[in-house]
């Protein structure tokens, strides 16, 4: 390469890049520099939670330009990450709305129901998942698994047993029922023991959901159930034992009853009432 | 030998389908659509078990989307690329007639659009297989209604083409695709409506090709099949709407002046 020939304006353009990258690395440095070690002019707030504010059903269908399905889609994702990304107030006040437009679009999308019949009861929300389960029943007449959840709901929520029997009932004469549903509702209707009734009603749901997250959930209401039946039972002995009951749950591992007190996998804390001896599920 | 009418449009439809593929928009496009078939299996992911569904309803509608784009983008400059470039009078110097150039260059995207369709529809298949370790029959009946959707909307937007210019058609041609995606929509509010307002609403349920029927999409993660009665119907529809659009298409065509 001849050097003599090559003019000043020919390695111009050259020089002159290599200044503004590193004006532009330098000023880059600067400016992370400042961002993170002074409060900054401009407030700003990171990972702010921002509610989601879904559209009324009617509006979407009519937004989502015959994509019903694929909108619906849109609102389930945004439900699950609104759930499980967890509301910093635990109030969750839009998650039956987000139920709600999700079953609209797309009524015949049954684990919309089940998951709604599962987790809207638990925060608060029981007369909407009852709302959902009509529409459920509604556009999935032969779903035996919406009055079975609904049947759980009546029971574990509104303590309404009777009403909880008719729902069973229901299921049980449904296709593909399992035939444990037929037993539950006689259960019911013979008024048995609630929380055992509860329990083997989480197991059969436990056992024939092929819904990873429903198996779930259903495996932890059995450990909560588990811990409260091992807390009634120490509960029982202490009172044998002592002749009173504990003036709380921590008496029973001072006493020795208990190796440790259980902790409900679903996050509940246990209340114990010390006049009469109840435990109460909590939330 | 001289060739047939047929034949000479067959050899249009042919040079125009070359044309075509040749676009490297085409390619980039089903590559797009490639990616979001793909990204469907991340979706699915988080969907708590209804990756399946997801994976359904993500992958047609990026196909009807990717297709809509290719429609808009490719066909509605087809004869107006002809005509900047005047190349329309080397065609036009043959002996073939007008019609027989419209409706050559309208057989030629089909065919483009099939095969776009057809390689979008394998990487959509095979993702469902992969998930499944089978074949969604309801997704092929949608798919076939895809195109022939597709299809109808190339007739509009080469219509659109011959009076207007490439990006009003392709406005145009949009504009008419979300109307016709509305359909149901009009006819709940026009049932609604009072009676004037019931009148025009109707009138463009009625007038305004009726994508809905083209619609199976929604149906597919049920597993729903149509019936020969569904079928037909929609095979006449497409038949009859495709024609009298191409009909128009072409009596505007015999009467441009380039």
């Amino acid at each position: 390469m001849n050097f003599k020939s090559v003019r000043l304006i020919d390695i111009a353009p050259f020089f002159i890049l290599l200044i503004l990258g590193t004006v532009i690395y330098i000023s880059q440095l600067n400016y992370d520099t400042w961002r993170w070690n002074s409060p900054g002019k401009i407030q700003t707030t990171y990972n702010e939670y921002i509610e989601p504010e879904p559209l009324s059903a009617q509006a979407t269908r009519y937004a989502s330009f015959g994509a019903t399905e694929f909108t619906a889609d849109l609102y389930w994702l945004k439900l699950i990450q609104y759930y499980g990304g967890g509301d910093p107030s635990g109030q969750y006040r839009k998650l039956a709305e987000l139920f709600n437009t999700v079953t609209d679009l797309s009524p015949k999308f049954l684990p919309a129901y089940q998951t709604g019949l599962l987790i809207l009861p638990g925060e608060g929300f029981t007369d909407q998942a009852l709302a959902l389960s009509q529409k459920g029943k509604k556009n999935l007449p032969d779903s035996w698994e919406i009055p079975y959840y609904t049947g759980l709901v009546k029971h574990i929520y509104k303590k309404d047993y009777v009403a909880a029997a008719e729902e069973f009932n229901a299921a049980s004469k449904l296709p593909g029922a399992p035939e444990i549903t037929k037993y539950f509702a006689a259960l019911y209707y013979n008024q048995a023991d609630q929380r055992q009734v509860a329990y083997a009603l989480f197991q059969t749901i436990y056992q024939t959901s092929t819904d990873t997250y429903v198996k779930d959930r259903a495996q932890k209401y059995l450990g909560h159930l588990d811990g409260e039946f091992a807390l009634e039972d120490a509960v029982s002995t202490f009172h044998q034992k002592f002749g009173r009951n504990p003036a709380t749950l921590a008496e029973l591992v001072d006493k020795k009853i208990l190796s440790a007190l259980p902790t409900s996998p679903l996050g509940f804390e246990y209340k114990y009432d010390a006049q009469t001896g109840q435990i109460d599920p909590g939330k | 030998m001289t060739p047939s009418y047929w034949q000479k449009i067959g050899v249009i439809a042919l040079n125009t389908f070359r044309e075509t593929v040749r676009d490297k928009l085409l390619y980039s496009l089903i590559a797009f659509a490639g990616l979001v078939i793909a990204a469907s299996l991340l979706a699915g992911s988080v969907s708590l078990g209804q990756d399946v569904r997801v994976i359904n309803d993500f992958g047609l509608t990026a196909m009807l989307v990717f297709l809509l784009i290719i429609t808009l983008f490719v066909g509605t400059q087809l004869v107006f690329r002809e005509i900047e470039r005047k190349t329309i009078y080397l065609a036009l110097t043959k002996p073939i007639s007008r019609d027989q150039f419209y409706l050559g260059k309208y057989l030629g995207l089909c065919l483009t659009i099939l095969v776009a369709a057809v390689m979008m529809a394998v990487l959509f298949l095979g993702v469902l297989y992969f998930k499944t370790k089978g074949v969604s029959v309801s997704a092929v009946w949608a798919i076939g209604f895809l195109v022939l959707e597709a299809w109808l909307l190339t007739a509009v937007g080469l219509l659109f083409s011959s009076f207007a210019s490439p990006i009003s058609s392709a406005v145009y041609t949009f504009c008419l695709a979300l109307i016709g995606h509305s359909s149901t929509s009009i006819w709940t509010i026009a049932q609604k409506s009072p009676v004037a307002l019931k009148g025009i609403l109707e009138f463009v349920y009625y007038v305004f090709p009726n994508l809905e029927k083209f619609n199976l999409r929604n149906e597919v993660v049920f597993n729903f099949r149509p019936d020969a009665v569904q079928v037909i119907a929609v095979l006449g529809y497409f038949l009859g709407y495709t024609l009298v659009v191409l009909f128009l298409g072409g009596l505007i065509f015999r009467r441009d002046e380039f």
